[in-house]
Order: structure tokens, then C-alpha cells, then sequence
């Protein structure tokens, strides 16, 4: 289970980092914004995908539809992490086909509760 | 430029000469008259202008004398920035020491984790007596080194722990910060306010345009700030929304 971290604050991705490993997920890769991330994940490997909002370059709505949008990354589950808590910015979220939504401040349960959930999708 | 100003006898005259000049065919002078009638009217806009152009220099100038606004835009504006910057540094220090020792400690609790069930099973089976002698020696020496390694760990963690406690100090001395950038915000918003006043435009200032934009993305809930409205107030909400939606 190899998953990429898209947060532009460094101390986001570390603590993301540190509860995934917590939960026996040890492989994870770093990108601080979409731009970034994309190349990534397009290189291909990853299982799931971490990503912020608000972020410089792509942000990370913009991300998650071009994930979408592209046929090898189509069913990639993406599990969204951020501040942003307008209704409409969730169901826009909901709708471009995230696959989990946590506000922050979050908690380690929040992380493994959601992740749980994509995982019994996958897997179910 | 009051609009009887231009019923005089000296104008009466001018439309005089201009008629005469048309009717005997003096270019020169009916163009001599018109030029003059032009003149009135520019002398009126150079008034105008010369009022505005005072008015302007006054309000300038009373900008210049307001010692407060000056100390506040070359001085305490940039030292406010700088503060926040330092705010920014601060909570970024505290957070990657705090996650300095949290990567320490986690690997040493694992250690510790693995060393106490190794053990423990060793001794469950020297206690149903399911051992031989060079394995209870083994098992002896094995106990001794847990005891070292455990001390030495501890003393490990107590410092990492003490460390990350120090790391929270961010808390406190970021607050100072903000407060005194809090007070000089309110200090702009007053003189702000007063030189609204002074130009006359808060009468004329509608709602409407001075609505405050609405950012696209709101970031982090701040509470009486953009709590809000739309936004859902926590995890439990967000979830109720995405099941709403058939997630």
C-alpha cells in the first residue's frame, strides 16, 4: 500500500505521515501541492492518494479531477484533508468523486475511521 | 460658475460687436469676439480647478501633519508584518521539534514493545518449567540487558517528553504577538474610519460595494469570525452531509 501526502505545510504531511505509519502504513511519498503531485502520481504505484484544498499551483479539488479525469488514475481513492468546511466546497468535493472528506483539526480515530471505510470499498 | 454670472452688459456688448463684425463681413473681428467668449468660460474651469487643487493640497497636507498616521504607516505597519512573520517561524519551529521527538520516541517504544513480549513469553516458559539450563542462562542474561536498555529508553522518552512539553511555549508568546497586532489593527481601523469621514464619503458609501468580498476558500474556521452560515461545524457534520448525498 504505497500512498502520496499533498499538503504545502510540512508539518501537515509530517504528522499525516507519522498516524499513517502508526496504523502499519509505512509507504508514503511527499509532494507539498498538485502540480507537484501529478507528475507522481501519473509515474504510477500508489494505492491512495492524501490531499489538502487550499494549496499554491493546483490546488487540490483541481487535482482530485484530474485524477478523475485520467484513465490510469480514474479509481484511485482519494481521502481529502483540510480546513475548508463550507457546505458547498463538501459537495463539490462529493461530487468531483472524493472518496473520504476529514476537516482539521483531525484526530488519529477520524484518520483510521475514514481510511477503514475506503479500504472496505476496495476491498468489498 | 453661478449661471447668471453671464448676464452682463460687457457680454450684451460682445454679441453686439459679433454681429456687427458677421454682418460687415470682419472675420478677424468676429473671431476676436468669439475667442473672447471662449476666455469666460476657461477662466470659469481654471477656477474650478484652482478650488479642487486646494483642496487637495489641504487634505494632503493635513494627511502630512497627523503625526499618528505617519508613525503608523512607516513604522508600525512593517513591525506588524515582522511580528507575524516571527509568528509564523515560531509555530513552525514548535511543530517540527515537537515532530523531532515524536520520530524519536515512536521507534523506542516499538523497541520496548517487542523487548517486553520476547521476554515475557521466555519467562512464561521458565515458569512451566518448559526450559534447559543454557537456555535459562540465556534468558538471565537476556533480563539483565532489558533492564539496562529499559533504563536508558526511559531516560530517552523523559527527555523527548520534556522537550515537546518546551515546545509548547509557542503558545504563549504568540499570543502576545497577536494581541499587540490586534491593537494596532484597531488603531488603523479608528484613523481609517476618521479619514473617511474627513473626505465625506461615509455617507456616501453603499453597502452593497463595500460588501466584503467573500474569499472562494474560507480556510480555517475562526470562531466570530466565519463561523458562520454555510460551513458545518465539525467531522460528525461532515459526515451527516456526505451521507446526505449517498456516501
Amino acid at each position: 500500500m504505497k500512498i502520496l501526502v499533498v499538503d504545502d505545510f510540512s508539518t501537515m504531511r509530517r504528522i499525516i505521515k507519522n498516524l499513517l505509519r502508526d496504523l502499519g502504513l509505512n509507504n508514503t511519498a511527499e509532494a507539498d501541492d498538485g502540480t507537484t503531485a501529478l507528475p507522481m502520481l501519473q509515474g504510477g504505484g500508489f494505492d491512495l492518494l492524501v490531499t489538502d484544498w487550499n494549496m499554491p499551483g493546483m490546488q487540490g479539488i483541481d487535482l482530485l479531477k484530474h485524477v478523475r479525469a485520467d484513465e490510469s488514475l480514474k479509481d484511485l481513492p482519494v481521502l481529502m484533508v483540510t480546513a475548508e468546511q463550507k457546505r458547498e466546497q463538501i459537495v463539490e468535493a462529493a461530487q468531483a468523486g472524493v472518496n473520504g472528506y476529514i476537516v482539521k483539526p483531525f484526530t488519529a480515530q477520524t484518520l483510521k475511521e475514514k481510511l477503514d471505510k475506503i479500504f472496505e470499498r476496495i476491498e468489498g | 460658475m453661478d449661471e447668471n454670472e453671464i448676464l452682463t452688459d460687457e457680454n450684451i456688448a460682445r454679441v453686439r460687436d459679433l454681429l456687427v463684425a458677421l454682418e460687415s463681413g470682419d472675420a478677424t473681428g468676429a473671431n476676436e469676439v468669439i475667442d473672447d467668449l471662449a476666455k469666460i468660460r476657461e477662466t470659469d474651469i481654471y477656477k474650478e480647478m484652482g478650488r479642487i487643487t486646494r483642496e487637495l493640497h489641504d487634505a494632503i497636507s493635513a494627511f502630512g501633519m497627523d503625526e499618528q498616521l505617519n508613525v503608523l504607516a512607516q513604522s508600525e505597519i512593517p513591525d506588524a508584518r515582522q511580528r507575524l512573520r516571527h509568528v509564523i517561524e515560531m509555530t513552525d519551529q514548535a511543530a517540527n521539534r515537537t515532530l523531532n521527538e515524536v520520530e524519536a520516541s515512536l521507534p523506542i517504544c516499538e523497541g520496548l514493545e517487542k523487548r517486553s513480549s520476547e521476554l515475557h513469553e521466555n519467562w512464561n516458559r521458565f515458569k512451566k518449567r518448559d526450559m534447559d539450563l543454557n537456555e535459562f542462562k540465556q534468558l538471565a542474561k537476556n533480563m539483565d540487558d532489558f533492564f539496562i536498555a529499559n533504563t536508558g529508553d526511559a531516560s530517552k522518552l523523559r527527555g523527548s517528553l520534556t522537550n515537546v512539553l518546551m515546545a509548547q511555549d509557542f503558545q504563549d508568546l504568540t499570543s502576545q504577538i497577536i494581541k499587540k497586532v490586534i491593537t494596532l489593527v484597531e488603531e488603523v481601523e479608528n484613523n481609517l474610519v476618521e479619514i473617511i469621514k474627513l473626505t465625506g464619503g461615509l455617507e456616501k458609501v453603499d453597502g452593497k460595494a463595500v460588501a466584503a468580498k467573500e474569499d472562494k476558500l474560507a480556510g480555517p474556521v475562526v470562531p466570530g469570525v466565519n463561523d458562520k452560515g454555510s460551513t458545518v461545524s465539525g467531522q460528525d457534520d461532515v459526515d451527516d452531509l456526505l451521507s446526505s448525498l449517498g456516501f
